[in-house]
C-alpha cells in the first residue's frame, strides 16, 4: 500500500525532465525527493500528486491505477513554496476551506473543532481572525500546512515549503514539520534541494540528477552508503570532499595516493581495488584541525582560504597543494585568511569511488 | 472527458466561426471567381489577384496607406512614450490624468469622424477660422494635404492615449532599483532613458506598435465620414478602396484585394515583431 | 572608501499629524560607526527595521531625526546620487541591452574616463569577480549569480565610491550558486578593503561576510560585535536564540537563596557560591541560556544530571539535534554520532556551569 510510480517519462520541449523513473513509497514513510534545481524532483512530485501527467508511465495509489485520474478526484493535499492561501478569507476560513468543500459534509461544530485543533497545533490560534496579507511569512506557510493537514488524505505532497522563509524560521519549522507529519499516517513526499531538510526529517531519500533517479532507500542507508559520487557529494551537510587518487603498490603494500602528504593504506582492500584511478570522498566533519588524541589520523599542511561561520560551527576552506578542502569545526572560530594549519584526515571514514563508473567501490568503515 | 474546461470554449468558438472563419472562407471563395450580378460565378483561379496587383489605383491606395501607417507609428509611439514619462507615478493626479487620457479612446470611430467634419467645415468650423488667422485657407474638401493631415492628426489625437497608457503601465513595472542604480552610476537623463527605460519597455512597445499598425492599416470610418475619400483620392485608403469595389459588385476583385490586404498586414506584423524582439537581445549590429 | 556613521538616527513612518506619544518608530536612536574598509553586517528578522536603515544610509529616506556622516561630513541633506554610496539589490540590476564589458564600463564612461583606462579597470574588476572570460557575453545569457557579481562590479569599479550597501543580495540566487557567491562577496571585500554593509536576516550570510555584526530587533540596536562575541556573549536572550544553529536554550528560573539552587519549572540545579555571589540578590526571576552544543548528554544516570525524554531526533550528518522534554521544560541538545539514542529514550542532561549564560530583564548578567 502506498504510492507507486513506474517508468515515468516527462519532457518539456527539448528538455528531458524525467527519464524512466520508478519508485514505490510505503505507507507511513516520509520520502524526500532530493536534488538540485532542474533535477526532476518537482516534476516527479507534481506527477505523483496528479497535477501534471507523465508522457509515459503509470502512477498507482494503494494498488489502483490513478494515472488518468485528475487531481481533484485524488484526495491528496499539497503545500507549495509560495504560501498559497485564499487572500479574501481569514486564516480561520482558509484552514476550514477543505472541509467546507468535502463530501461527506461536516457539521459546523465539527469544522470548528478541527480548525481550532489544527490552528493550535501550528501556533495560529492568535491570528485566526486575520487575513493572509496581515500575517508573517512563517504564519502564512503554517496556514498552508494546516490546510493540508486538516484534510483527511492519505498522501501529502510538499514542494520546497521552507524555501521562502527566514533562516531561523526554517530551522524551527523543520523540527515541527517532522512531528506534525508523522502524526498523520499515510505517506509524505517532500521535494527539496537542501540536504539538511532530508537529513532532519525523512525516513527515506531519493536522489535525482538530471532526470534520473540515482539512489533511493532508507535515510541511513543512502547517507552511509551513497552509491555514486554525485550522491555522496550532494547528500552531505555541509559537503563531501572529493579527491582524485591513484593506486600505488610497493613492497607488498597497496595505498591510494592523493598527494605526497596524504596516502591511505588500503592493503586490506586490495582485492577490491582493480582499477588505477579512484575518487576518494571524505565528509567535512571527518577532517579535523587537531589530532584528536591520535586515532591514526593523517596530517597534512594547508592554508586557510576562507572561514565561514555557520551558526555554531565553522566551515574552513583550506588549500592543500592543488586541492581545496572543506573542514567542519564544531565550534565558532576565526581564522584569518592565509593562516597555515595542519589538517587531519580520518582514513577510517572514507568512501572510495571508481573514477570511470562513478560508483562506490568500498568504504573504509562498516 | 479529460478536461471539461474545453466545453466552456465552445460558445466562443462558435461565435468566432460565424464572425470570422466563415466570412474568411467566403471571401477567398469570391476571390477565385468572376462574379457579376445575376449570373452564376465562374471560377477564374488567380485572375482576380493578377488584376488587383496590376491595378494602379489599388497600388496607389496601398502606398498611401503605408505612408499613413508608418507616419502614424513614427508620431504616435514617441509621443505616447513622452506622455507616459510625464504622467505622475503616484498620488491623486494619477486618476485624473488617466481619465483625461482615456476620453479620446472612448469616443466611437464614427462620432470622431463627425466631430471632425463639424470642426473642419469651411463655412462654420473652428479650424478653418484658426488657419485664416495665418492667412492660410484651410479646406478639407478641396486641398489634398489638408484632408490627409486632418485624418492623420485625428488619428494621433484619438489613439496616442492608447500607446501612452500602455507605456505608462510598462513604466510602472520597472523597479525603482534600476533608476537608483543608474543615478549612482552617474548616468544622464538621456542615458537612463536609453539604457534602462527603453529596454524595459520593449515588450509593451511591441504590443503598441503591432496594435497601432494593424489598426491604422485598416482605417475606414473616419476618412469615409470626413472626406468620403476625397478630395479626389487623397484620403482613399486601402480599406475604402476595397469597400468601394465590393459595393459596385466587383466581388471577385474585392475578394482578391481583401485577401492581399490580409496578407500584407500579416507580413508587416511579422516583420515588426521579429525586428523588435531581436533589437532587445543586445546584439550590436 | 570611507567611514560611515549613524548619529542618533530615528525614523517613524507616521505623518507629523500623529502626536509624539502615539508614534510608532521603525528605528529608534541608532548610533553606529563603520570604519573605512570594514566588512559589516546588519542582521535581524524580517520587519526589524534594517531596510529602513538601509534607505536612510543610501539617501532614499530622510530620517525623522539624526544624521548620516561620511568621513565625518554630514550627508543627510544630500540626494542619493551625491552621497556616492553604491547598492547591490535583492535582484540583479544590470543593463539588459549591453554586454558584460559595457555594463562594468558604464559608470566610468559616465565620468568621461579615457577608454584605455576603462579597459584596464574593467579587466581588473572582471578578474577579481571571476568573470574575465565573459566580458563579451550578452548580459541576458548570464545566470542570476553572475549578474549579481556584475552589480557588485559596477559598485566597486569607481574609485570615489564611499561605501557599498548589499541588500540581501542572495535572495534570488539558486541554492547551487549561493555558497559560491557568498564566498566571492567576502573575497572581494577582503581583497579590495572597501567599506561594505551587508543587510540580511540570514545569520550564515552575516557571520560569514562580516568582521562586525550589528543585531537589530524592532528598530533597536541590540548588540554590535564580532561573530565570536555574539555567539559566546549574547547581550540578550533574543540574540542567544537568534545566533547559532540551533539557537540557545532559554529557560526561566529563580535563584533560591537558602539552598543555593536555581529553581526551574520542573527541576532544579545547584549553583556554586561564586556564581551566586555574581548574581547578587535572591528571588529574582532569571533566564538561563545554554547552547545546545555544550550540554552534556548521557545515556545513564549521572550525579547532578537531570532526566529528560528524547522526543525528536533531527539528523544532520555531523551531529544530531535532540529535542528533550520533561513535564514542562523543553531543551535541544547537540550530540555526536558516538552517542546512541532513539526517540523515546531517557537521557541525563547536565549544564556545565562555566558555559551558562544568565539573563535578567532581557539583559545578560553572566
Amino acid at each position: 500500500m502506498g504510492i507507486g510510480v513506474f517508468n515515468i517519462e516527462k519532457s518539456y520541449e527539448a528538455d528531458v525532465a524525467l527519464n524512466d523513473v520508478s519508485m514505490e513509497i510505503e505507507d507511513g514513510a516520509f520520502v524526500t525527493l532530493l536534488g538540485a534545481t532542474g533535477a526532476g524532483k518537482t516534476t516527479l512530485l507534481r506527477i505523483m500528486a496528479g497535477i501534471d501527467r507523465p508522457d509515459k508511465g503509470l502512477v498507482f495509489y494503494d494498488g489502483k491505477d490513478v494515472t488518468d485520474v485528475p487531481v481533484q478526484k485524488r484526495n491528496i493535499a499539497m503545500v507549495y513554496q509560495e504560501f498559497v492561501n485564499y487572500p479574501s478569507m481569514t486564516i480561520y476560513e482558509n484552514i476550514a476551506s477543505p472541509l467546507r468543500v468535502s463530501k461527506p459534509r461536516y457539521s459546523k461544530t465539527d469544522i470548528d473543532k478541527q480548525v481550532r485543533y489544527h490552528a493550535e497545533l501550528l501556533g495560529l490560534t492568535a491570528v485566526l481572525n486575520h487575513y493572509p496579507e496581515e500575517v508573517s511569512g512563517g504564519q502564512k506557510q503554517r496556514t498552508a500546512i494546516a490546510r493540508a493537514l486538516i484534510k483527511d488524505t492519505r498522501f501529502i505532497f510538499l514542494d520546497e515549503p521552507l524555501a521562502n522563509l527566514d533562516y531561523k524560521l526554517r530551522e524551527e519549522l523543520r523540527g515541527e514539520l517532522k512531528t506534525l507529519l508523522q502524526q498523520k499516517g499515510g505517506a509524505v513526499v517532500y521535494a527539496t534541494p537542501e540536504s539538511v531538510d532530508a537529513l532532519s526529517m525523512s525516513t527515506d531519500v531519493a536522489y535525482f540528477e538530471e532526470g534520473r533517479l540515482l539512489q533511493y532507500g532508507p535515510l541511513q542507508e543512502v547517507y552511509h552508503n551513497p552509491a555514486y559520487v554525485e550522491v555522496g557529494a550532494y547528500f552531505s551537510y555541509p559537503t563531501m570532499n572529493i579527491m582524485e587518487a591513484h593506486k600505488i603498490t610497493e613492497q607488498g603494500k597497496t595505498s591510494l595516493s592523493i598527494s605526497d602528504e596524504i596516502r591511505i593504506d588500503v592493503t586490506e582492500f586490495r582485492d577490491r581495488l582493480q582499477a588505477q584511478q579512484y575518487l576518494v570522498g571524505v565528509r567535512a566533519y571527518n577532517l579535523y584541525t587537531s589530532s584528536q588524541n591520535g586515532r591514526g589520523l593523517i596530517p597534512f599542511s594547508a592554508t586557510v582560504e576562507l572561514a565561514e561561520e555557520l551558526g555554531s560551527d565553522t566551515e574552513l576552506h583550506v588549500r592543500h597543494q592543488e586541492l581545496v578542502l572543506v573542514v567542519l569545526m564544531q565550534e565558532v572560530a576565526r581564522f584569518p585568511i592565509g593562516t597555515e594549519i595542519t589538517g587531519y584526515l580520518d582514513p577510517s571514514r572514507l568512501f572510495i569511488y571508481d573514477r570511470e563508473t562513478r560508483q562506490l567501490v568500498l568504504k573504509t568503515f562498516s | 472527458m479529460k478536461n471539461r474546461g474545453w466545453l466552456f470554449v465552445i460558445p466562443a468558438l462558435a461565435v468566432l466561426a460565424i464572425s470570422a472563419f466563415i466570412p474568411l472562407m467566403t471571401v477567398i471563395n469570391y476571390s477565385l471567381h468572376y462574379i457579376f450580378a445575376g449570373s452564376t460565378p465562374t471560377f477564374v483561379g488567380f485572375e482576380n489577384y493578377v488584376e488587383v496587383l496590376r491595378d494602379s489605383v489599388f497600388l496607389q491606395a496601398l502606398v498611401r496607406q503605408l505612408v499613413f501607417s508608418l507616419g502614424i507609428l513614427a508620431v504616435e509611439v514617441p509621443l505616447g512614450i513622452c506622455i507616459a514619462l510625464c504622467l505622475p507615478k503616484r498620488g491623486p493626479g494619477v486618476a485624473v490624468c488617466l481619465v483625461l487620457l482615456g476620453i479620446p479612446l472612448l469616443i466611437p470611430f464614427n462620432v470622431v469622424g463627425i466631430i471632425a467634419r463639424v470642426l473642419t467645415q469651411s463655412a462654420v468650423g473652428v479650424i478653418p477660422e484658426f488657419f485664416a488667422l495665418f492667412n492660410y485657407s484651410f479646406n478639407v474638401s478641396k486641398d489634398p494635404v489638408d484632408a490627409f493631415m486632418t485624418i492623420f492628426l485625428l488619428d494621433v489625437w484619438h489613439w496616442t492615449p492608447l500607446v501612452a497608457l500602455l507605456c505608462y503601465a510598462g513604466l510602472q513595472a520597472i523597479p525603482d532599483a534600476y533608476y537608483q542604480a543608474a543615478r549612482i552610476d552617474g548616468a544622464s537623463a538621456w542615458k537612463t532613458f536609453r539604457y534602462v527605460t527603453l529596454p524595459k519597455l520593449r515588450s509593451v512597445l511591441i504590443i503598441g506598435v503591432l496594435l497601432r499598425f494593424m489598426d491604422s492599416f485598416k482605417i475606414y470610418a473616419e476618412p469615409l465620414l470626413l472626406t468620403g475619400g476625397g478630395p479626389g483620392d487623397a484620403t482613399t485608403f486601402l480599406s475604402l478602396h476595397v469597400a468601394r469595389k465590393a459595393e459596385s459588385y466587383q466581388l471577385g476583385y474585392a475578394g482578391a484585394s481583401s485577401f492581399i490586404y490580409l496578407f500584407i498586414v500579416i507580413v508587416f506584423s511579422y516583420i515588426f515583431f521579429q525586428l523588435m524582439t531581436h533589437i532587445g537581445k543586445g546584439e550590436t549590429k | 572608501m570611507a567611514r560611515i556613521e549613524l548619529e542618533g538616527i530615528s525614523h517613524t513612518y507616521n505623518p507629523p499629524s500623529v502626536p509624539e506619544a502615539q508614534r510608532e518608530y521603525a528605528v529608534s536612536n541608532m548610533d553606529i560607526s563603520w570604519p573605512d574598509g570594514s566588512a559589516n553586517a546588519l542582521l535581524g528578522p524580517s520587519g526589524c527595521g534594517k531596510t529602513t536603515i538601509l534607505n536612510i544610509i543610501s539617501g532614499l529616506l530622510q530620517p525623522t531625526a539624526g544624521r548620516v556622516l561620511v568621513d565625518g561630513k554630514d550627508v543627510t541633506p544630500l540626494a542619493p546620487r551625491e552621497r556616492k554610496i553604491a547598492q547591490v539589490f535583492q535582484f540583479p540590476v544590470v543593463y539588459d541591452s549591453m554586454n558584460v564589458f559595457d555594463n562594468l564600463a558604464f559608470p566610468l564612461r559616465n565620468q568621461k574616463v579615457p577608454e584605455r583606462e576603462i579597459g584596464k579597470k574593467v579587466r581588473e574588476t572582471a578578474e577579481i569577480l571571476g568573470l574575465e572570460d565573459l566580458l563579451k557575453a550578452r548580459i541576458t545569457s548570464l545566470n542570476a549569480a553572475d549578474k549579481q557579481k556584475i552589480s557588485l562590479g559596477r559598485s566597486i569599479i569607481r574609485e570615489d565610491t564611499a561605501a557599498v550597501l548589499l541588500d540581501e543580495p542572495l535572495t534570488v540566487i539558486d541554492p547551487k550558486f549561493k555558497g559560491g557567491l557568498r564566498r566571492k562577496l567576502r573575497e572581494v571585500q577582503n581583497r579590495l578593503k572597501k567599506t561594505m554593509i551587508y543587510v540580511t536576516h540570514d545569520q550564515h550570510e552575516a557571520l560569514t561576510f562580516a568582521d562586525d555584526v550589528t543585531i537589530i530587533q524592532d528598530g533597536h540596536l541590540i548588540q554590535q560585535g564580532t561573530p565570536h562575541e555574539l555567539h559566546s556573549q549574547p547581550a540578550s536572550p533574543f540574540i542567544g536564540y537568534f545566533i547559532g544553529s540551533p539557537g540557545m536554550n532559554l529557560l526561566d528560573c529563580t535563584l533560591q537563596d537558602k539552598d543555593n539552587t536555581l529553581q526551574f519549572s520542573d527541576f532544579h540545579l545547584p549553583v556554586s557560591q561564586e556564581l551566586k555571589n555574581k548574581l547578587g540578590s535572591a528571588g529574582t526571576s532569571l533566564k538561563l541560556g545554554i547552547r545546545p552544543e555544550v550540554i552534556d548528554v548521557a545515556t545513564r544516570e549521572q550525579d547532578g544530571a537531570v532526566a529528560f525524554t528524547v522526543s525528536v531526533i533531527e539528523y544532520t550528518g555531523a551531529y544530531r539535534v535532540l529535542t528533550c522534554d520533561r513535564e514542562s521544560s523543553r531543551i535541544k541538545a547537540r550530540v555526536s554520532e558516538s552517542i546512541s539514542v532513539t526517540e523515546g529514550d531517557r537521557v541525563w542532561v547536565s549544564f556545565p556551569e562555566e558555559k551558562v549564560n544568565l539573563f535578567f530583564n532581557e539583559k545578560r548578567i553572566i
